[in-house]
């Protein structure tokens, strides 16, 4: 019902999201509870020398955690995702996550994939995933 | 002009006041929508406990919205309009889902100095630690969050 996607080494899996939109900015502010007005008062964030509003940065971990979910399947148990920030994301862009299954250091151990978030092919993000489980 | 450390450091190793946190089905559902994600995990009941959970499942990065009720020393009086995000980080020793009654925890665990072509900053590490009422562990939120010096334009912007 929900496979995954990733099996051995090297297998890759993407999502696209966006174009991100001021009101998603909004939303995530709500549901977040992060209401940094840097994030969709523009006025402020021209101010604030950043040249306009910035999307969170947690609303790109996001994205790269549901391309993680997807990519192994619901059924998998996340035990550990970490994301590096590494370049602004701006309303408009349009977001790509791709996650890459790695090498597994020893049979029985966790299960890692890479995770890239880009914007036009540069990156925003940069991460790993890892999950339980004896997926074979 | 070199810009000065802001954050006192005093307060390294200090917890802001812990916080309950009650895990909503309302409050998972709004997070999945914003965030566009539709997985059924996070919507249908049956579903999750089928996946074998316990309930609607919060996507993994939902402690991220588990806040203290009033500002932690280290962040009060700061400018907010010099806070970018820096490093995010979720281990988990379970899932947590709705219905999950969450004790929280956050602390200032390091501040750091950097600097780069574009000015200097400070790095303001936090970990929020989460556990059952039982006092069992479910999750640790790390959070690194930088602050721009006055002088620091907007850092790793690629140039268009």
């Amino acid at each position: 019902m929900n496979p995954a996607a990733l099996h051995k080494p090297g297998d890759t899996f993407s999502i696209r999201r966006g174009p991100i939109t001021t009101t998603q900015l909004v939303m995530y502010a709500g549901a977040s509870g992060d209401f940094n007005r840097i994030h969709y008062d523009h006025p402020f964030a021209v101010q604030a020398g950043l040249g306009g509003v910035l999307a969170h940065g947690m609303l790109t971990m996001a994205f790269a955690a549901s391309c993680a979910v997807e990519a192994f399947g619901q059924a998998s148990r996340i035990s550990r995702i970490d994301a590096r920030f590494t370049s602004p994301v701006r309303v408009g862009d349009v977001v790509e996550v791709t996650a890459t299954m790695m090498e597994r250091d020893a049979p029985g151990g966790p299960i890692e994939a890479t995770l890239t978030a880009e914007v036009d092919g540069r990156v925003v993000l940069r991460g790993v995933v890892e999950v339980e489980g004896s997926m074979s | 002009m070199s810009d000065r450390a802001e954050i006192d450091r005093t307060l390294i190793g200090s917890s802001a006041a812990s916080f309950t946190v009650e895990v909503e089905k309302g409050a998972i559902r709004r997070f999945a929508e914003a965030v566009g994600d539709p997985a059924q995990i996070y919507f249908d009941e049956a579903f999750a406990r089928s996946l074998g959970y316990a309930g609607i499942v919060a996507p993994p990065t939902f402690p991220t919205t588990f806040r203290p009720h009033s500002k932690p020393a280290w962040i009060r009086g700061l400018d907010e309009g010099r806070f970018l995000a820096g490093e995010q980080g979720f281990r988990y020793w379970r899932p947590i889902v709705a219905g999950d009654r969450l004790e929280c925890a956050l602390r200032l665990t390091d501040v750091q100095d950097k600097r780069s072509s574009k000015g200097s900053m400070e790095l303001i590490i936090q970990d929020l630690v989460i556990t059952s009422p039982a006092g069992d562990m479910v999750c640790v939120n790390r959070r690194v969050v930088i602050y721009r010096g006055l002088t620091t334009t907007l850092a790793q912007e690629a140039s268009s």
